[in-house]
This record gives C-alpha cells, structure tokens and sequence, in this order.
C-alpha cells in the first residue's frame, strides 16, 4: 500500500501543475485590434477571391477589398492565411478579427457570429463539358441533371462543401443528383467535369466566370441567362462582441457603394454585375430576419449515424481485401521467385513510403487520365484497401518468418508441395500470430475511412465537417456525437479484437 | 533399396560432405554414429532432398537425386519424400492441430486421401505407439516422448518404404528417451526399413544391422555393430567410441 503513494502524489502534482499551466496561458476573451485590420481568408481556395497570381502575389477582388476597408478605417491590412472550412473558429480563438472569404450569410453562421452588410451577391452558374463525353447525353440546362444517365446513375454533380453551391444543390436537387463535396480547390470540381469523374459542377458565378476564361475554356455554361434560386450574399464576419468594428465596415462599405470604388474594384476583376446594384438597397434592413429553423439534435444525430453507417461499410468492405492481397505479397515476397519478389518489395516500400493523401489524390484525380474513372466511393475503397494492403503485406511477411523452419521442413518431409505447406501448415499457424497487429491496423482503418471525404464521400467525419460548417454554434455537440460515434464503433472492435488474441495465443504457445 | 554416392556439399565455409557413400537394403536398420559436425545430419537430410549438395547422387529405389539446385516441387522430389518418411530431433509437430489430425496430415494433405479413411489408420497407428487415448490432445499437451512417438506415427502414415531419425532421442530425458527407442525397436522387429542418426550406443549395439561411423563428412567404418564397436580398425573410431560409451 505504502509503495503506490509515491505514484498518487506524483499523477495529482502533475494534473496540478498541467492545470495550472493551462490556466496561466488561457488568453482572455479575444478583442479586435483598433489598429490592425486582422482579416483571415484561405489563398487555396482560388480565384478570383483570394489566391496567389504572378511572381505568388497575393491577388483577387477580396485583397483588394480588405486593403480599401482598411484604408478607409485607418488601420494597416494584415492578411492571415487559415483554412477557408475553420475561419470561423479562428474568429472565435482570436487569431483573426475578420473573416473576408466568400463566407454566405446563413441564419446559422448569424447566431455565432456578427455580418456585416453584404458586399457582393453571388448565384450559382452550372458548368459542363463542352463536348459530352462519348456514351453520355449532353446537359443543356438545370433540368436535365434531374435526368438519370442511360445506366440508371443519377447525375452526379461537384461543388464546393460548405459554400453557397452546396447549400442551394442540396436544397434543390438532393433527390435527383448524386452530390460530391469537395473541400478545397474549386479548380479540383472542373478537373472532375473535365476527366468524367463528374457530370457537371456547380460553382458561383464568380469563379466560374473566372475560370471559364482562365484554364477550363472547354467547360460551358447551360441555362446561363436563366435565374435560379441560389443566392449567396457574401459578408464579412467579426466576433458578436465586436459590434464597433462591424459599424464601422458598414459604414466605409456603404461609403465605397456610393462613391463607386466597390465597382471599380468589380469591374478591375470582371466580376461586376447587374445584380450588384441592388446591394445598397438590401443592406437597408440587414441581417434578414431569421427564418431557417435551426437544426436539431435529432437531424444532426440521424445524419451523424448514416455517415457512421458509411464509416463501417467502408472499413468492412476494404480492410478483407487488404488482408488477402497483403497475405497473397507476403508470400510473395518470402516464397515467390525473385522476378516477383522484387517487385513486390518495390509496391510494398512505395505504397507504406508515400502520404495515403497522395494516393487517394492519384486514384481519384489522375487515374482517370489513364482511362479508368472511379466513383469517389470506388475510389475509397480501392484506396483503402491499397493502403493497407502494403501494411497487411508486412504483418503477413512477420508472420510467416515467425513459424519456426522445422515447421515447413516437416510438411516437406512428408511429401507436400511447398504450396500444400503453406497452405495446411505455415499459413494457419502465421494468422495465429498476426491476430494482435492485424486487429489494430484493422481498428486504425476504421479511423483511417474519414479521409474518404477527400473523394467526397460522406462517412462520420465527412458528415461532421458538413454539419460544423452550416451550423458553426453547434460545433461542441456534434464533435462530441461524433467522438461518441467511433468510440462506440471502435470499443467493440478492441473487445474482439482482445477476445481473439486471447484464443491466438492459446493455440499458438 | 537407398544408395549415396560420393555426396560432396559445401557450405560457405567449409565442407560439410566430402564424398560421402552410403548404402541401406530392404528390412535393414543403418545406424549412422559419429562426433558433432561430422555431417551425419545432414547426410540424413539430403537423401530426402531438405538439403542439396554440390556433387554425387541419392537414388532410392528408381528415383534419382542428382546434385545442383533442385526445383523445390519436383516430381523427383515429391516422389522420394513421400517413400521416406522423416522423424526430427525436435519433433516438429503441428502445433495447430491435434494428435490425430497431426498423424492424418500426410495423407490427406499430400496424397489427397479421404479424411475418414486417413483418420482410421491414423487411429491403429497412434494405438501402436501407445497413445490410443490422446487423438484430440494438442502436441503442447504431450510430453516430449509422447510428441516424438506422434511423430514416429505421422511418418508411418505414410507407408514409407523406410525412415529417417534424425538424432530422434538427443532432445529428451532418459526416461523419455527410452519409450522412443523401444517404439522403434518394435519397428525395426517389424521389418522397417530405417536409417537412424543417434547417440543412443545402446541402441545402436542392440537394434542395428549396419553401423557407419561418420568423420569429417566421411564414413570412415561401417559393418555390424560387434564388428564396428569391438574390433574397429580406424584409432579415430576407437577413441571415438572411448568417449562416447564412457559418458
């Protein structure tokens, strides 16, 4: 007993001290700058908002907005590069005073944070490949997305998660088309148009008109002329508590619309339209009055578990076939003839050397150069299963080196083929032995799954990061759903996993 | 029955046959003695081919063992390790598997028989060798002379037209060692054709028709064991045997 205080005194000291270092740097609540017009915004995100042009110069109608409101409020710009999906948390943490990057006004972000009058009023303009790729029909106008392709797959349709294009597809076509969400880089969605991995993308004008002229001058707008009902007002956001400073944009906004410098900065970009003359009126009554009811604790967990539902089809479809190929390489490698072995070697190194990122980057964005073009759900699993297939591989070779030499030496000696001893003698007693690596590369997968968002599949983080973004005042409640989600996903997997361990063990010593 | 003819294998470093010759008849018991690292083992292992040589041949019955790399599935080599069936001084049973299923491996898994059919002999043959009431135990529930007595088991379900012992009793107490050795002297009684590495004198004195004594991968004495331990020429052998009866 005398022997564990020691331990008691030394974990309480600790947790001590770990508070009260915490306490000791915990900021107070975060100002903004009277000085320093601190507006944060993502240059990945592309043009023509904020990105890097010639000689990487910070460029795009967003800078030079920033640097006129600046001027006008007497401050000095500084621009702060964060990720566009997380600007509203570095708001929140004080990293930023501003947020000044195509963030929509939506009732949800208005109960977190505080616009200003909107500075630009964008909608939703639909591109297509100029050329309809061989066996497809062209898509000649909104409607015709609702259309489904000759083999009875729905239309499916890139655009930008979190921003204005997402919310209007997913309020208006959510049945009929098969929407990809794709986190950054709107140029990423025409390069799927572009390559057949998508039917068409859905982007504001802005950037379509941007890009239209700039790259993707095989893309077509349908139906331009006709009016949707997908309408982003862009506004910058400040901390609710900073209401001076969201006067005080308002006021130098309202002075730029009336002298003309707001369109001249437009019209230096070509984004000026018709539409932006009615800014001056709508800002009359702003914010809008609230009408969008609030999501619930219901609708999120309903949408939480679907995603979570994705997660396990992801991991249970993939990780069997990574054990078998990294099985099949395993042997490969160790019994196979050196023409094989080498190679085999190579893919092992290759595949465990590079970032999965990457590979899913080439399965899903390159390989359809290469004439073969997977469904982001395709493209997950292929990508998994390679991935792992290389670690499988490993745990296999490990294995198989552990059954001692006499094993194999005495199925030999009784007259079986090297692959009937591997088969009844060393395969068996190799699985035995993997079972504690394999069921932790297994739980680590079923981690591993939420980089499927990348290829725009909604699994449990995919469906976290959709939600965090429309309703940012929520973001403690689904991050905890969310963490409860895979702890009750994983707990059962690590009880299994425990279970056959145990069983491993007890044939094996 | 089995012949080597001037078996020649080197390892990296040095040579561990140096042309060796050995010959066993039908129904014969061939004892081969011999100090550490004479190369008696590995004789014993490459008449079925677990490992090659440089030079010579091993040809039992018709089946020709030529030297070089061989194809490790050769029919050649397929053929011959199922005419000779092979006991370890480590047992090397499979630990996955019962006693029983241990026993029937050989048939069923190398020459594709019936489960039922292997599985009734297998249960006469683990009676032979006195462990008729262990054909669900594991090989971890088994003494080490109970373990190689499987073994002895596991290569008669091959039918073998004869069998190696490698050093079968070097990994087991006296006692132990001694329900073994009457197993196989039970078999050599039988008219089992054997080849037996050993240290057993004993053994070798009482079972054996031929015993070859082994130096420097070289068989230096051979004859019936009264010749052999009583009368041998060589002064290498004598001291040999000096040493090992001593002990």
């Amino acid at each position: 007993m005398r022997r564990r205080w020691p331990w008691a005194v030394g974990l309480l000291v600790g947790v001590l001290l770990t508070c009260l270092v915490v306490l000791w740097y915990r900021q107070a609540p975060p100002k903004a700058s009277t000085d320093v017009f601190r507006w944060g915004a993502d240059e990945k995100g592309g043009a023509p908002y904020v990105y890097l042009g010639d000689n990487d110069e910070l460029t795009g109608f967003e800078v030079d907005l920033a640097n006129e409101l600046a001027r006008r409020l007497g401050m000095r710009s500084e621009f702060v590069s964060k990720s566009w999906e997380n600007l509203p948390e570095d708001l929140r943490r004080g990293d930023i005073d501003v947020i000044l990057n195509g963030y929509e006004w939506s009732p949800a972000r208005e109960r977190r944070m505080a616009s200003t009058i909107p500075y630009y009023n964008a909608t939703v303009r639909l591109m297509v490949p100029a050329e309809p790729p061989k066996g497809k029909e062209a898509i000649d106008s909104w409607d015709a997305l609702r259309q489904r392709n000759k083999d009875g797959s729905k239309k499916r349709v890139a655009v930008q998660r979190g921003a204005l294009t997402e919310t209007y597809m997913r309020r208006e076509f959510s049945n009929d088309v098969d929407i990809l969400a794709f986190k950054e880089g709107t140029d990423n969605a025409m390069r799927l148009v572009r390559n057949g991995v998508a039917d068409a993308t859905v982007q504001d004008d802005l950037t379509a008109g941007y890009y239209a002229e700039h790259g993707f001058q095989d893309l077509r707008f349908p139906d331009a002329d006709r009016e949707v009902p997908g309408r982003g007002y862009y506004v910058n956001f400040v901390r609710p508590q900073d209401t001076a400073l969201r006067d005080r944009i308002n006021d130098a906004l309202r002075k730029m619309t009336e002298d003309g410098t707001l369109k001249a900065i437009y019209e230096k970009q070509g984004i000026w339209s018709k539409r932006q003359e009615g800014l001056a009126k709508l800002a009359e009554h702003w914010p809008p009055e609230n009408v969008e009811p609030e999501r619930t604790l219901l609708d999120e967990t309903e949408l939480l578990i679907k995603s979570a539902g994705v997660t396990v089809v992801l991991a249970v479809l993939s990780f069997p076939v990574a054990l078998l190929c990294g099985l099949f390489i395993g042997l490969g490698r160790l019994y196979g003839p050196r023409f094989l072995a080498l190679p085999l070697t190579a893919y092992v190194e290759v595949i465990r050397g590079t970032p999965i990122l990457l590979q899913f980057y080439v399965i899903y964005y390159l390989l359809p150069y290469a004439g073969i073009t997977l469904s982001g759900f395709a493209a997950g699993l292929f990508g998994l299963a390679l991935n792992y297939s290389a670690y499988e591989a490993e745990n296999a070779r490990a294995g198989l080196l552990a059954v001692p030499k006499g094993q194999m030496e005495a199925a030999l000696a009784l007259g079986m083929s090297r692959w009937t001893a591997l088969r009844h003698v060393i395969i068996p007693q190799a699985l035995r032995i993997v079972v504690p690596p394999v069921t932790n590369d297994f739980i680590s997968l079923f981690k591993d799954t939420s980089i499927c968002s990348v290829v725009a599949v909604t699994e449990l983080t995919g469906g976290y990061e959709q939600l965090r973004i429309a309703e940012p005042d929520h973001i403690l409640r689904l991050a905890a759903l969310t963490t409860i989600l895979y702890l009750l996903m994983s707990y059962p997997l690590s009880l299994v996993a425990r279970r056959l361990e145990k069983r491993a063990v007890k044939v094996t010593v | 029955m089995i012949s080597a003819r001037n078996l020649v294998k080197d390892y990296g470093t040095g040579r561990v046959l140096n042309g060796v010759s050995l010959s066993v008849e039908k129904g014969e018991v061939a004892v081969v003695i011999g100090p550490s690292g004479c190369g008696k083992s590995t004789l014993l292992r490459c008449l079925n081919g677990l490992e090659m040589f440089q030079e010579g041949e091993v040809q039992v019955d018709e089946l020709r063992l030529e030297g070089g790399i061989p194809d490790a599935d050769s029919a050649v080599l397929l053929a011959l390790r199922r005419r000779l069936g092979m006991v370890f001084q480590q047992f090397n049973l499979f630990p996955h598997m019962s006693t029983l299923d241990n026993v029937t491996a050989g048939p069923r898994f190398a020459l594709g028989r019936p489960r039922a059919d292997a599985e009734k002999e297998a249960r006469a043959l683990l009676a032979r060798v006195g462990l008729a009431d262990f054909t669900a135990a594991r090989p971890e529930q088994l003494s080490g002379g109970q373990q190689q007595r499987v073994a002895i088991a596991r290569a008669l379900a091959m039918h073998p037209a004869a069998i190696l012992f490698d050093e079968p009793t070097s990994a087991l107490d006296p006692r132990m060692a001694n329900e073994v050795l009457r197993v196989m002297a039970d078999l050599a009684r039988s008219g089992q054709t054997m080849v037996v590495v050993t240290h057993a004198m004993g053994f070798a004195r009482r079972v054996a028709q031929t015993v070859h004594v082994m130096f420097a991968g070289q068989v230096i004495e051979c004859g019936p064991p009264a010749q052999v331990f009583d009368r041998a020429g060589d002064e290498r052998v004598r001291a040999f045997l000096a040493e090992a009866e001593g002990a």
